[in-house]
């Protein structure tokens, strides 16, 4: 199908239009636009996942064998001096971010169902709903970095206004703390933006400017050719595209990030930098320590269906991007600071998992467990090997959905009693028994027991971290072994509070809610059930996730040990 | 003898050729002046229900003002010296000038539909002929070459704006009109001071001519600098920019909606065009501009926006907001290169876009409900949800966050500082590269708060809902779907901006 990004990207757009010419009097529709439309979109990406050929091995720095590619100029202008700057419409995918745009499209229709009870405000509500969805999948799909930060910067604003309207007794501090913190870090994905395209030439648009025909010249020569000066500096254009920028050979030498040309601000080399300020604001996004403060007050003020798409999807985005970006255009720099990445990483592990210990909150317990899980993210990244890199998008899908089934779980008990305080509750079992099945389901999962997804995801980081050392030489294999000790701690949790919440006599400390402690409704099983399902397959059957990843990861490895 | 006479009399006759020639160029100036005195004389001469007929010249003539210039715009003009020397009428001068006439034009429209004052404005000519002033004294600022000129021209903006703050009762009127008349004053005092300084170092008043630049380049440096920094005084005043900014939140807090939008507009951006003069006719002294204006902008924009945090009231706000903006708009000034140049009319045009539209859209608060304190806009994100959406993107815009035009601004403005930057290697605009962008940060703390207030809260006054159309809708849609098309296609107006011959 042609044109099926595009469409996988814009029909919630046109769902969202929907909604808002939808009047009120039909107000009714507004959820069922939202699931039909997001319902849509994720058939749509699953027709993309299987006829996307996981045995296509991408260029990563080029557009070689990129799939379902679509590439149109949006507009290109001279600026004086600055030369001509090009943006395109640019979308495609490959190993990197096809499991992304899944997982987006799961979580993505599962919480358009969460959001069924909203009762106020529903056509704000959820024509914001679904421009959230829009950006979300063009963050994944996009890969002109103009068009990426568009979208990237256009999920701050639906979601500042869902928490800060529709969330709990804190949420105008919340929003205003999620939306600085993140506009932050995008300010600094800005300056490296900045600083890139400035760098970066499009080589096939130069060799247009020059008159020169690509029939007669590969990319190679027209390379070689801008290196030697045979192309006039005016005639080179300059490149918002992410892979263009991933290819040391595509900087316009003598530039600032230019690796041959290392010049140097504070006494240390620009591209490192770049790298650290990429780092930074893609590690507030993730989040990471000590960028990670606002995602406890965002879960719990968020309504459920923002929680789960915010821990399933939106920290995806930061992890996601620095695969991208601060890893694929930065690799010299990446193994540089591997030790302070993979640090980071651990250090997140160990500090989420003794945060979330700490919490009597069940969201904010939750919450906590995130910042540990993404630690993996980081240190899987950091090793640099194929296990790493595949543990690290593995433990980002595998996250994507045991987040969304815990946010979900914390959302029924706090509908049924509107309170989430562990200490609050006592032997759940006897009175919701299926409920309990769920919890227990989603709390082994997070801990990582094998047969389910998170398991895989964290033995792949582990086997990739403690490789690392000898193949590569990244990062220290004590950081892994210290890492463990947040497995241990996770089961430390979860066990606790399980055993608080659920096991032992029956006892809530409102008898008024007695009567509120239904279990679970058709509705909820709606959206538990799927997400089991998927945790066991992904958990049981990794192959479905890494025959789609595999030859991607490996051509990125080669790529950052290229260039190292 | 004879022929010493008629070398004279061809003297004469070729300034008088010239004279005549150059009147042809000023009808912009001139349609200005007539307008002013149209609406003067159909005031003396008429004695009641005045309103109409001030209010259909007025909109008619800028109208027409604005339709002709339109029609007669060439981007590539030559550059024109004319009277001798004294202004110099180039496609720049020329672009600027259609900005000023379209503010001016929607002030009007927006005092037409001002709720609190819109008999006031038209019942007689005091403010009419005080804006048509502040027009015309625009319009020379962005055409002077030569430093009387810049002076006077600079005067005739700051004496109507002097009326325009103070015209009307109230005690904070008369404060704050007092302020700025004492205030600027003194500016001009210190800036006519420095020019005499600098005429006494070249012996010439006309920026253009080579004795003036090499005059310049022979001065000490430590009196140059003196001078200059003097001459600066004024032209900074104009601007409102840092550390001359202090007058403006009293002067918006208390002036009239339509006023304020001219103010945060019209002698903001020709202030820039008059700086870009300066800069180009003593770039090669000793002067170091990037540094100082360096210095200024961080200075600005960190001052604006840091001020502006603690603002109650949606005018001081938007006036710390607009002396950050100024400080962005001198970041693009500082590089004076042709990107340098070009980002800075292009961040000028948004900037004016975004104001207007601002101001309308609080305006039309204002009309609702009386205040533009920061606590009367609660809630009424629900009662007016079409308008309160308009503002919400303005307001992004204003921060720089896509998808608006706002964003292009800044993108565009940061690519250039960052350009200067590697090919000059200054310490100064790094700087100025990386305040910008923290503080855009900052600013948004600011602009989402009305946003804030207007969909998070509820207010207590009660006011009814507005269902369907209102005839503000459309004007705010007007002024709103240029900063979405700038966006996405920012090419069609830089195309524009490539093909202007930019000469100062």
């Amino acid at each position: 199908m042609e044109h099926l990004l595009s469409y996988i990207v814009f029909i919630p757009l046109v769902g969202a239009a929907l909604v808002l010419l939808t009047p009120k009097a039909y107000e009714h529709l507004y959820r069922v636009l939202a699931i039909s439309s997001t319902g849509l979109t994720l058939l749509l990406i699953l027709f993309a996942v299987t006829s996307f050929n996981g045995a296509l091995v991408p260029e990563i720095s080029g557009e070689g064998n990129l799939q379902m590619m679509e590439k149109a100029s949006w507009f290109s202008l001279k600026l004086g001096s600055l030369g001509a700057l090009s943006v395109d419409y640019f979308l495609g995918v490959d190993g990197l971010n096809i499991s992304m745009v899944l997982l987006a499209g799961i979580v993505l229709f599962i919480g358009a169902i969460a959001c069924w009870n909203i009762k106020e405000k529903k056509k704000a509500y959820f024509s914001l709903y679904l421009l959230l969805c829009t950006s979300v999948l063009g963050c994944f799909v996009a890969l002109d970095f103009f068009l990426f930060y568009l979208f990237f910067e256009f999920m701050l604003l639906p979601m500042y206004f869902l928490i800060g309207i529709w969330g709990g007794p804190r949420r105008e501090y919340a929003a205003i703390k999620f939306f600085l913190y993140t506009l932050a870090g995008s300010i600094l994905i800005l300056i490296v933006m900045i600083g890139l395209y400035n760098s970066v030439y499009d080589p096939i648009k130069t060799a247009e400017m020059a008159g020169l025909s690509m029939a007669e010249y590969a990319i190679s020569d027209i390379q070689s050719m801008v290196l030697e000066g045979q192309i006039d500096k005016t005639e080179v254009v300059k490149s918002f595209n992410m892979l263009h920028m991933a290819d040391s050979a595509n900087y316009i030498p003598g530039s600032l990030l230019d690796k041959s040309g290392l010049g140097t601000l504070f006494g240390q080399p620009i591209r490192w930098i770049a790298f650290l300020a990429i780092l930074i604001g893609f590690a507030i996004k993730l989040p990471a320590f000590p960028f990670h403060t606002w995602l406890p007050d965002a879960h719990v003020e968020a309504p459920t269906p923002l929680s789960v798409v915010l821990a399933g999807i939106l920290l995806k985005v930061g992890g996601y991007g620095l695969i991208r970006t601060a890893y694929a255009m930065f690799p010299d720099a990446a193994f540089h600071y591997a030790w302070l990445i993979g640090f980071i990483g651990m250090f997140s592990i160990i500090y989420g998992a003794m945060n979330a210990l700490a919490q009597k909150d069940l969201k904010k317990l939750i919450a906590f467990s995130s910042v540990s899980h993404m630690g993996f993210v980081l240190l899987g990244l950091a090793a640099m090997t194929s296990e790493g890199v595949s543990g690290a998008i593995y433990q980002m899908f595998s996250h994507g959905l045991i987040s969304s089934m815990l946010f979900l779980i914390a959302g029924v008990i706090y509908d049924r009693t509107h309170d989430r305080m562990i200490e609050n509750y006592g032997g759940l079992a006897h009175q919701l028994p299926k409920y309990t099945v769920f919890v227990g389901i989603a709390f082994f999962a997070s801990l990582g027991l094998p047969g389910f997804s998170g398991f895989i995801a964290e033995l792949f980081v582990f086997l990739g971290a403690f490789k690392s050392a000898s193949v590569i030489g990244a990062i220290p294999a004590w950081m892994a072994v210290v890492s463990t000790l947040g497995l241990v701690l996770a089961a430390g949790y979860y066990l606790w509070t399980f055993q608080k919440m659920f096991l032992g006599k029956f006892w809530v400390k409102e008898k008024k809610w007695v009567p509120a402690l239904k279990d679970l409704t058709i509705h909820e099983y709606l959206m538990l059930v799927p997400l089991v399902i998927l945790i066991i397959a992904f958990g049981v059957y990794p192959s479905l996730l890494l025959d789609l990843i595999n030859s991607g990861v490996e051509s990125f490895i080669d790529h950052l040990t290229a260039s190292i | 003898m004879v022929g010493a006479a008629m070398q004279m009399a061809d003297g004469l006759k070729e300034q008088l050729q010239s004279l005549t020639e150059g009147v042809a160029f000023l009808w912009p100036e001139i349609t200005l002046v007539v307008g002013l005195l149209l609406v003067l004389l159909f005031d003396l001469i008429f004695q009641n229900k005045k309103e109409v007929g001030i209010a259909a010249i007025s909109i008619s003539v800028l109208s027409f003002l604005l339709v002709a210039q339109c029609l007669s715009f060439v981007p590539n003009l030559e550059a024109k010296d004319l009277f001798v020397g004294l202004i110099t009428v180039s496609s720049g001068a020329n672009l600027f000038k259609i900005g000023f006439t379209l503010t001016a034009l929607f002030a009007l429209i927006m005092a037409a539909q001002s709720k609190k004052y819109a008999q006031q404005y038209f019942s007689s000519s005091e403010w009419l002929v005080s804006l048509f002033g502040l027009l015309l004294g625009a319009f020379l600022m962005t055409a002077s070459s030569n430093l009387l000129m810049i002076y006077v021209s600079i005067e005739v903006v700051s004496i109507s704006s002097y009326l325009l703050t103070g015209l009307g009762k109230g005690l904070k009127k008369s404060e704050a009109a007092l302020k700025y008349l004492l205030y600027g004053a003194a500016a001009s005092a210190v800036m006519l001071y420095g020019m005499s300084w600098l005429y006494g170092l070249t012996g010439s008043l006309d920026i253009n001519t080579d004795t003036f630049i090499v005059g310049m380049n022979a001065a000490q440096p430590f009196t140059l600098n003196i001078a200059i920094f003097m001459v600066l005084a004024g032209v900074l005043f104009k601007l409102g920019a840092f550390p001359l900014h202090i007058w403006s939140p009293d002067v918006y807090e208390s002036a009239p909606m339509p006023t304020v939008t001219v103010f945060s507009i019209v002698p903001k951006l020709a202030a820039v065009f008059v700086l870009f003069r300066l800069i180009s006719s003593t770039e090669t002294t000793d002067f170091n501009w990037q540094q100082w204006l360096g210095i200024l902008a961080i200075g600005g924009m960190t001052i604006g926006n840091f001020s502006a945090l603690w603002q109650r009231n949606a005018k001081r706000m938007l006036a710390y907001s607009s002396i950050a903006h100024a400080a962005f708009m001198l970041s693009g000034v500082l590089l004076f290169n042709r990107a340098g140049i070009e980002v800075t009319v292009f961040y000028a045009f948004i900037y004016l876009i975004m104001n207007l539209a601002a101001f309308y859209l609080i305006q039309v608060f204002e009309n609702a409900t009386g205040s533009v304190n920061f606590d009367s806009f609660r809630g009424l994100g629900k009662t007016m949800p079409y308008t309160a959406i308009l503002l919400l993107v303005v307001m992004i815009s204003l921060t720089g966050l896509p998808p608006v035009a706002g964003f292009n601004a800044k993108l565009f403005l940061f690519s250039a500082v960052y350009e200067g930057y590697v090919s000059t290697g200054d310490q100064i605009i790094l700087w100025v590269f990386i305040f910008g962008l923290l503080n855009t940060v900052v600013s948004l703390f600011y602009y989402i708060r009305i946003p804030y207030l207007l969909f998070f809260k509820t207010g207590d006054q009660i006011i009814t809902k507005q269902e369907g159309f209102r005839w503000h809708m459309a004007w705010g849609t007007f002024l709103v779907l240029p900063l979405f098309l700038l966006f996405f296609r920012s090419d069609w107006f830089v195309d524009l901006l490539n093909s202007i011959n930019f000469v100062f």
